[in-house]
C-alpha cells in the first residue's frame, strides 16, 4: 500500500499558485477596486489559500479526518463569520 | 510510603485543616454580618472577620501546597527530602506568624497594627488578601525561601520527573509573584495593576501549575496508568493555562483607568482560560477509565475527579459567565464574584489538597494504602456534603448578583447599593444555611480521621466510579 | 488509501496550533464585527497601511513555508545537508519578515501612531504584533532543529523533531494569510 505523499513538483505548483493568488490581492490594493463584492471573493481566495497550505504544505491531505477538517473548520467558520460581519 | 522525610508533611496538612476551621467558622460570621449587620459588633466588625476569613483561607492553601511538595517531591525524585529538620522549622515559623497576624487582626485595631508593626517603614498594608503587616510578609518570604531551597535541593539530588519539576516552577513562580505584594505604587492605577500580579497570576496562573502537578501524581498512583501519558497531560494543560492566563490578567484591567486595548485583550485571552480546566477534567476522567487497578482508596479517586469538575465549573464556567467586558461593565464587584470566587476557589485549590492530604495520609498514618471501608465512605460523605454545599452557596450567590446587576446597575432606574441589598437579603438567608450545611461536612471530614478498622483492599474496595 | 492517523510532527504541537488558532480566529472575528460598527473609521486608516511592504511579507512567508516543506522531503530522503539548507532558506525568509515589519512598526511610530490611537489601529497592532510573536518563535524553533539537523540529529527513519517544527511554521503562514487581506485589503 503506497502512502500518498506530496511529491515537491505539487509542493512547487502549489507555492506558484500561493504566490500568483497573492500578487492578485495586492494588485486589487493598487487599484481602487473596492466594494463588499471584491472583498468577498479575496476572503475567498484568501480560505482558499489557507486550504492548500493546510492540505498540501501541512500535509493533511493524506490524514486522520479530524485534524485535516479542524483546518476546513478553523477556516470556514470565522470566514463565515468576517464574511458575515462584511455584509451587514 | 517510601521515604521517611515525606512525614514532615503531617504536620502541615494537620495545620491546614485547623486553619481550614477557622476561616470556616469566620466565613459563617461574615455571611451572617450580610444579613444581621450588628452581629458581633464591635468586637468582631465585618472588616476584621472578612480579612480573617480571606487570609486564613490563603495561608492554610500555603501549608497544603508546602505538605502535598513535602510528600511527593521525595517520592517522586526517589531521594530524601534535602532537611526534614528544616522543614519542621519553617512549619512552626509559619505557623507562630500566621497565627500572631491573625490575633493582631483580631484584637489591635487596623491603623495600630500598622503602627505597631513600622508599616511606615515599608508600607504594604491595607489592600485586599494582602493585609498582612510588612514583617509577616517579610516572614513569608524567608519561610518560601527556605521551602523552595529545601525542595530545590531534593529535585537537584534526585531523579527529575515532569511532575516534581512542574511542581517546583509553580512553587517557584507562587514566591515570585508574592514579591509584588512588596511595590505599593501611590499611582492608583499602577496600583491595581500590579496587585493582579499577585492575586491573578496567582490562582488564575502558577497555581494552576500546582494543581495540576498535584492531579497527576494522585493520578499517577491510583490508576496505574503510565506515567508517560499522564505526563503529556500535563505539559499540555499548563502550556494552556499560561498561554490563556498571562495575557488574560487583562480581565482585570477593564475599568482601573488603563488603556481601551485591555478591554479586547483580556476578553479575547481569558473567555480561553476555562480550557485547560475543561483538559483537566477530561484527563482526570480518562485516566481513571483506563486504569489498571483498582485503588484501595477510592475516596482519594473521588477527591481527584472532584477537583476537576468543580474546578471546572467554579473557575472556568462561572469564570467565563462574567469576563468578556460588556458583561463584566455590570457585574463588575457584585456577587457575581463573589460565587465565581467560592466556587472557584473551593473546586480548584481547596479540593486538591484534600485529595492529596486524602492520598497520603493513611500513608503516614501506617496503612499500606488507604483507610479502612468504614472511614473512607465518611469520608466521601464529607466530599458531598461540603461540595454540594458549595454548589448551593454558589447558586445563591449567583442569584443575588444577577438580582443585585439588575436593580443596581442595569435597569432604566437603577437604586442604591444598600436599597438593592436589602432585597437580595432573602438569597444571603439561603447562602448561610448551605455554609452551615459546609461546616458539617467539614466536621465530618475530620471525624473521618477518627475512625479506625481494618485496611480497605483492593478486591474489597467500593468504587467510586 | 493508507491514512496516517495523525498529522506530522509531534502531535502536542497540534494541539498547541489548534489553540493559537483559536485565538486567532476569535480575533480576526472580533475584527471584523467590530470594523461592521465603524466602517468608515477602518476604511479611512485601513488606506494608510503600507500594502506593498505587506505583500512582501507575504511573500516571504509563503517562501519560507515552501522551504519548509522542501526541507521536510529532503530530510525523508535522507538529504541531511540539503535539508539543513532548505532550512537556513526558510529561517532566512522569517528574518526578512520580522525585519520588514519592524521597519514597519518603526514607521508608524515616528508618526505617533500606535496601540491608542485609534480602534481599527488598536486592532492593527494587537493582530499583528501578536503574529509577530509567533513568527519570532516560529524561528527560534526552526533555527533549533535546523542545529539539530546539521549535528546529525535526525535521519529519514526519524524526523519527527523537522515535521513538529514544520507544522508550528505553517501556522504561522497560516494566519498570516487570513490576517493580510483582512486587514490590509478587504474594504
Amino acid at each position: 500500500m503506497s502512502k500518498k505523499s506530496i511529491s515537491v513538483n505539487q509542493a512547487t505548483l502549489v507555492y506558484f499558485i500561493l504566490v500568483v493568488l497573492t500578487l492578485l490581492a495586492w494588485l486589487v490594493t493598487k487599484t481602487n477596486i473596492s466594494g463588499v463584492h471584491v472583498s468577498m471573493v479575496i476572503l475567498l481566495v484568501s480560505l482558499l489559500k489557507g486550504h492548500l497550505v493546510g492540505d498540501y504544505f501541512m500535509g493533511l491531505n493524506r490524514v486522520n479526518s479530524f485534524w485535516r477538517w479542524a483546518i476546513v473548520v478553523w477556516l470556514l467558520i470565522p470566514g463565515v463569520l468576517i464574511g458575515y460581519a462584511f455584509l451587514i | 510510603m517510601k521515604f521517611e522525610s515525606q512525614k514532615v508533611a503531617m504536620p502541615y496538612f494537620i495545620a491546614a485543616i485547623g486553619l481550614f476551621v477557622g476561616q470556616i467558622l469566620f466565613g459563617l460570621i461574615i455571611g451572617l454580618q450580610y444579613v444581621v449587620g450588628d452581629f458581633l459588633f464591635p468586637e468582631i466588625p465585618f472588616n476584621v472577620a472578612r480579612m480573617v476569613h480571606t487570609n486564613l483561607l490563603i495561608v492554610w492553601l500555603l501549608f497544603g501546597f508546602m505538605g502535598a511538595a513535602y510528600y511527593l517531591v521525595p517520592e517522586e525524585t526517589e531521594t530524601e527530602l534535602h532537611s526534614p529538620k528544616l522543614a519542621i522549622l519553617m512549619f512552626w515559623v509559619f505557623l507562630v506568624a500566621g497565627a500572631l497576624t491573625i490575633l493582631g487582626y483580631l484584637l489591635v485595631p487596623y491603623a495600630g497594627l500598622a503602627q505597631m508593626t513600622g508599616n511606615e517603614l515599608l508600607p504594604t498594608m491595607g489592600r485586599e488578601f494582602l493585609e498582612q503587616p510588612t514583617i509577616t510578609k517579610i516572614g513569608i518570604v524567608i519561610v518560601a525561601l527556605a521551602f523552595l531551597f529545601n525542595i530545590g535541593m531534593t529535585v537537584l539530588k534526585g531523579r527529575k520527573t515532569v511532575v516534581s519539576l512542574v511542581l517546583f516552577i509553580g512553587l517557584v513562580g507562587l514566591a515570585v509573584f508574592f514579591l509584588f505584594s512588596f511595590y505599593n505604587p501611590d499611582n492608583l492605577v499602577k496600583d491595581k495593576f500590579y496587585w493582579w500580579w499577585v492575586v491573578h497570576l496567582w490562582v488564575e496562573g502558577v497555581w494552576e501549575l500546582i494543581m495540576g502537578s498535584i492531579l497527576a501524581f494522585v493520578l499517577i498512583k491510583t490508576t496505574g496508568v503510565d506515567r508517560e501519558i499522564i505526563e503529556k497531560w500535563l505539559y499540555i494543560i499548563i502550556a494552556m493555562t499560561l498561554i490563556t492566563g498571562i495575557v488574560g490578567t487583562g480581565h482585570h484591567y477593564y475599568w482601573i483607568g488603563t488603556p481601551e486595548y485591555w478591554q479586547w485583550w483580556g476578553s479575547i485571552f481569558s473567555a480561553l482560560e476555562p480550557i485547560p480546566f475543561f483538559m483537566m477534567t477530561v484527563f482526570a476522567f480518562n485516566m481513571v477509565n483506563k486504569r489498571r487497578r483498582n485503588h484501595p482508596n477510592q475516596a482519594a479517586v473521588l477527591w481527584a475527579l472532584g477537583t476537576a469538575v468543580m474546578a471546572f465549573l467554579g473557575a472556568g464556567v462561572w469564570g467565563f459567565m462574567h469576563t468578556l467586558a460588556p458583561v463584566n461593565y455590570y457585574t463588575h464587584g457584585t456577587q457575581i464574584t463573589a460565587a465565581h470566587g467560592h466556587m472557584a476557589f473551593y473546586g480548584a485549590y481547596v479540593m486538591i489538597v484534600l485529595a492529596m492530604i486524602s492520598y497520603s495520609m493513611p500513608l503516614m498514618r501506617g496503612r499500606k494504602a488507604a483507610n479502612s471501608n468504614k472511614s473512607q465512605v465518611m469520608e466521601m460523605w464529607s466530599f458531598w456534603l461540603m461540595t454540594i454545599s458549595m454548589v448551593f452557596i454558589t447558586l445563591f450567590l449567583t442569584g443575588a448578583g444577577i438580582l443585585q446587576t439588575w436593580l443596581q446597575r442595569f435597569t432604566e432606574t437603577p437604586q442604591p447599593f444598600m436599597v438593592v441589598q436589602d432585597q437580595v437579603s432573602l438569597f444571603y438567608w439561603m447562602r448561610e444555611i448551605a455554609g452551615v450545611f459546609f461546616l458539617i461536612g467539614l466536621v465530618v471530614y475530620i471525624a473521618s480521621f477518627f475512625v479506625g478498622g481494618e485496611e480497605a483492599t483492593e478486591s474489597k474496595a467500593r468504587s467510586s466510579v | 488509501m493508507n491514512e496516517k492517523r495523525y498529522p506530522p510532527g509531534d502531535l502536542a504541537i497540534w494541539i498547541f496550533i489548534l489553540a493559537e488558532l483559536l485565538v486567532f480566529a476569535i480575533f480576526f472575528a472580533s475584527y471584523a464585527f467590530t470594523r461592521a460598527s465603524h466602517v468608515e473609521l477602518f476604511n479611512i486608516h485601513q488606506l494608510q497601511l503600507d500594502t506593498d511592504i505587506a505583500l512582501v511579507n507575504t511573500l516571504a512567508l509563503i517562501t519560507s513555508s515552501y522551504f519548509v516543506v522542501r526541507a521536510v522531503k529532503a530530510i525523508s530522503v535522507g538529504k541531511r545537508s540539503e535539508c539543513v539548507k532548505w532550512l537556513l532558506g526558510a529561517i532566512f525568509m522569517g528574518l526578512i519578515f520580522l525585519v520588514v515589519k519592524s521597519v514597519e512598526y518603526a514607521h508608524h511610530y515616528s508618526n505617533g501612531i500606535n496601540l491608542r490611537t485609534n480602534l481599527f489601529y488598536m486592532f492593527y497592532f494587537s493582530l499583528t504584533f501578536f503574529h509577530y510573536m509567533h513568527v519570532i518563535m516560529g524561528v527560534v524553533i526552526l533555527s533549533v532543529v535546523t542545529y539539530k539537523g546539521y549535528s546529525g540529529g535526525y535521519s529519514a527513519a526519524e524526523h519527527t523533531g523537522i515535521e513538529t517544527g514544520a507544522s508550528y511554521w505553517h501556522m504561522v503562514d497560516l494566519v498570516w494569510l487570513i490576517l493580510f487581506p483582512l486587514v490590509y485589503v478587504m474594504r
